[in-house]
């Protein structure tokens, strides 16, 4: 072979391999140029126009309207899809696709549609439509996110063609709580009975239309021109971009990559806040961890011992530690004072000791104890906390060994009862004490782990779910939370200052202090001109 | 070289049914569920249960394995668990966002490796050789992740001269998208250029004492050609296998420098699909990459015969 035949095999490979990269590449939708233009207005007026780019925090797992793998995957789903009902900015139920909602009497709620609302097919929303997606939503076979906090509705009719009926079994107060999830969506019933694929295609009512989703990439939606509030949404276009690594999307934020981020991780806040380009949105009231206790495995069934790894636990220090003083420890009730009325006389009642806790051990007759816990490495709101809490349990004697699992091992190790203690870090579904429920009551979605069933506590929940006076309700879950905090199935750490952060030129944006982490807000968000 | 050919090409066959089979049982012996990934932590046991039954995990491994591999004769690569999305819809735009970075990376990596190698090796035991070696352990040493991360943090942060860009294909914008790409290519050319360098700087001492180069110098050849056309080429044998083998560590940094970047490559999907148990996304990014990875060795052979007739003869 030639030296002419050796140069021509390696320009013709390297050609080829160049040229086959890139016809290949690929990358977000482009969306024309002309979106991105902000109209004129007065300063501080909400203005038309301009592309949102949104770093999210995870790549949702499916676009189905009615299952939510978490927050990210809420925002998706309300760009396009509306419920009955809202959280608006201050967390307070309002009126979404409703016109008028209300109760008839203590086990009916009435619904009645705002007229003439289109689908983005241009079909009109019907109170068959509604009634098709609650249905939907209650179909096992649909494994919808807000199935379980419907498990009190009897039927769902329509009365006329803009009039739903929600028949309950008995009394509930979280009925509205479950129609503005941000998963109890109302979907087209033509659409969905036409085989439309509802993990990869999207048609809703919403402020905005799906244009394409690329997994890992993008997920882009333009402005739905027919949108049932004439004004709204003010943007163009958003583009969420899934960015799971918290300095990629932190440093993405301050390099005007994207304008927007959520899941501001706390270590990240100070840096966040003291940039004058940049503004951060949170809460301090649903975010939180807790170690969690499978009560049914020796030495953890003794009550002496939980409560003495809950005296162990260091909480001022933790919050310190591992979100930078962003928060505020739990050494009493769960419930914030943003849902209800807060318990204060609780507060204080699991603060450091770790003597205590050395003197409950011995009780128990468990000094130096061995302590395997279980964590997530893959969510630093879960284990850096985790992480922070061994100085305090040491302290009292506790010999623990801390385990830090990828997501899904981790969860599949807790379904398991392979560690008896494990911490975990979530958030309440809705903004109200009965949300309680799923951490100490028998049935609730963690509690499941910790092989805990207390007749009281389940009985008090459900009874404060049939309560509509509020102070009756308010001394229940006192009942409830005092009670908690003497079994001790889990015990709370700290409560995590969570929210957002955009750029200056990101207006109208609210985080709402109570109510769900949502992002309807989006609907009402505006760009400055830059 | 037709049988030369002929063999490697089934040894590449017999590879991949290997490594399929491999990654197939492998990714099933994960703890953790993908019913568990798409239903978000809320969803109860039953709800779990229901979706495994609907995602066929619960099938036999025997019917899960042959279907597996039927499908995949018949060019389906088949569909997401978690996004219900075909692989073959992202799979070809991701593994050629992943082959441009590491394709860039390693040209450039060789260019300078080999022009720094050649600086050094002429100049052994000089300053310049010295400063060169030094330099070459420092980028071998230093981790993807933190010159990816103080790269950013120094000309995207602090001095925002190369601000990182949001991913733009070059199909659409050329400039753009090549703005987008010098950081992550200068991240992943740092440490590979250094192998080069090294190996090059070594390979060249050793032809520049060589019989044929001293002939070379004796017949009064200047001595640029006697360096560039002698031992030089010579050189490069043994550093074309060490770029065969710095591709595929290329290939693995990008795990990393993809997530820094937020560069939608195929290692960012690979990454997503573990974290999600999608069977079928890492079956397909794992045999695809495999693929890569044994045509760049046969190629990187073929490429050897050709610089060094010995090797075909031997």
């Amino acid at each position: 072979m030639t030296m002419m035949n050796r140069r021509r095999f390696l320009a013709g490979a390297t050609a080829a391999l160049g040229t086959s990269t890139l016809a290949a590449c690929g990358g977000p939708v482009s969306l024309p140029q002309s979106l991105e233009s902000v109209a004129p207005g007065a300063r501080g007026e909400p203005r038309r126009g301009g592309v949102l780019y949104f770093g999210l925090s995870t790549d949702p797992a499916n676009l189905d309207p009615h299952v939510s793998t978490g927050s990210a995957s809420d925002y998706l789903r309300q760009m396009s899809y509306n419920g009955l009902l809202q959280y608006d900015g201050d967390g307070e139920i309002v009126a979404d696709l409703a016109a008028d909602h209300g109760w008839s009497d203590r086990t009916t709620y009435k619904v009645t549609l705002r007229p003439e609302v289109s689908f983005h097919d241009g079909s009109l929303l019907t109170a068959e439509d509604v009634v098709f997606s609650f249905r939907r939503i209650l179909d096992e076979k649909t494994v919808a996110t807000s199935g379980p906090l419907l498990d009190m509705v009897e039927t769902v009719e329509a009365a006329d063609r803009r009039t739903v009926v929600f028949r309950l079994k008995q009394p509930d107060v979280t009925l509205p709580f479950a129609l503005a999830a941000p998963s109890s969506n109302i979907v087209s019933k033509k659409w969905i009975e036409s085989g439309a694929d509802t993990k990869t295609q999207v048609m809703g009512t919403g402020p905005f239309r799906f244009v394409e989703r690329i997994p890992g990439v993008s997920t882009t939606f333009v402005r739905f021109d027919d949108y049932f509030e004439p004004e709204l949404p003010y943007l163009n276009a958003i583009v969420f971009q899934p960015m799971a690594d918290d300095y990629a999307r932190v440093t993405a934020l301050r390099t005007a990559t994207v304008d927007m981020i959520d899941y501001v991780p706390a270590t990240h806040v100070d840096v966040i806040t003291e940039n004058p380009r940049l503004r951060f949105v949170s809460d301090s009231s649903f975010g939180f961890g807790f170690v969690g206790f499978v009560t049914t495995q020796p030495p953890f069934d003794d009550v002496r011992v939980r409560k003495a790894i809950a005296l162990s636990i260091n909480r001022p220090s933790v919050l310190e530690t591992a979100m930078l003083g962003h928060g505020k420890p739990i050494d009493g009730s769960l419930m914030p004072s943003a849902f209800a009325r807060y318990p204060r006389k609780l507060d204080r009642t699991l603060r450091y000791d770790p003597e205590q806790a050395r003197y409950l051990l011995k009780r128990a007759g468990q000094e130096g104890l061995a302590l395997p816990v279980v964590t997530t490495s893959s969510y630093s709101v879960i284990a850096r906390p985790a992480q922070s809490m061994l100085p305090g349990l040491r302290a009292a004697g506790l010999r623990v060994n801390l385990n830090q699992q990828e997501w899904l091992t981790f969860r599949a190790s807790v379904e398991a009862r392979k560690f008896p203690v494990h911490s975990w870090g979530t958030a309440p579904t809705f903004g109200d004490p009965a949300a309680l429920k799923d951490f100490i009551g028998s049935a609730g979605t963690f509690t499941r782990n910790l092989d805990f069933k207390d007749e009281r506590i389940d009985e008090l929940l459900a009874s404060a779910r049939r309560t509509t006076d509020p102070g009756l309700r308010d001394e229940m879950y006192l009942d409830v939370e005092t009670r908690a905090l003497d079994l001790l199935p889990m015990t709370y750490t700290v409560r995590r200052e969570q929210g957002e952060a955009h750029s200056d030129r990101v207006r109208g944006f609210e985080h709402p202090p109570k109510g769900a982490w949502t992002g309807v807000a989006l609907r009402r968000t505006w760009m400055e001109r830059s | 070289m037709t049988r030369f050919l002929l063999q490697r090409l089934g040894q590449a066959v017999a590879q991949l049914l290997i490594v399929g089979s491999i990654v197939f049982f492998l990714v099933r012996l994960i703890p953790g569920d993908p019913a568990r990934a798409a239903l978000g932590e809320t969803a109860t046991e039953e709800q779990v249960a229901q979706t495994r039954e609907a995602m066929h995990l619960n099938d036999s491994f025997a019917s899960q394995f042959f279907g597996f591999w039927g499908r995949l004769f018949q060019g389906d690569l088949g569909t997401s668990l978690v996004s219900g999305r075909e692989v073959m819809q992202d799979l070809p735009s991701r593994l050629g966002n992943s082959l441009e970075l590491v394709l860039v990376s390693l040209a450039l990596a060789l260019l300078i490796g080999v022009l720094l190698g050649r600086i050094a090796a002429t100049r052994a035991d000089r300053p310049a050789d010295h400063a060169l070696v030094a330099g070459s352990i420092l980028g071998i040493s230093l981790p993807v992740f933190v010159v990816g991360a103080l790269l950013l943090m120094v000309f995207a942060i602090l001095y925002p001269i190369l601000p990182p860009q949001r991913f733009t294909s070059p199909l659409e914008d050329p400039l753009t998208h090549l703005q987008t790409l010098v950081l992550p290519v200068v991240t992943l050319t740092a440490a590979s250029c250094a192998v080069i360098t090294r190996m090059t700087r070594s390979a060249m001492l050793e032809t520049l004492t060589a019989d044929y180069v001293r002939t070379a110098r004796s017949k009064g050849l200047v001595e640029s050609k006697v360096v560039n056309r002698h031992a030089l080429r010579t050189a490069m044998v043994p550093v074309v296998s060490t770029a065969t083998v710095e591709l595929t560590t290329l290939i693995g940094s990008t795990v990393l420098v993809e997530t820094i970047f937020g560069w939608p490559g195929v290692s960012s999907l690979l990454m997503d699909a573990v974290g999600q148990r999608d069977y079928p996304v890492i079956q397909a990014v794992v045999l695809s990459v495999a693929t890569i990875v044994i045509l760049v060795n046969l190629i990187g052979d073929l490429v050897v015969r050709f610089l060094d007739p010995r090797t075909e003869e031997s």
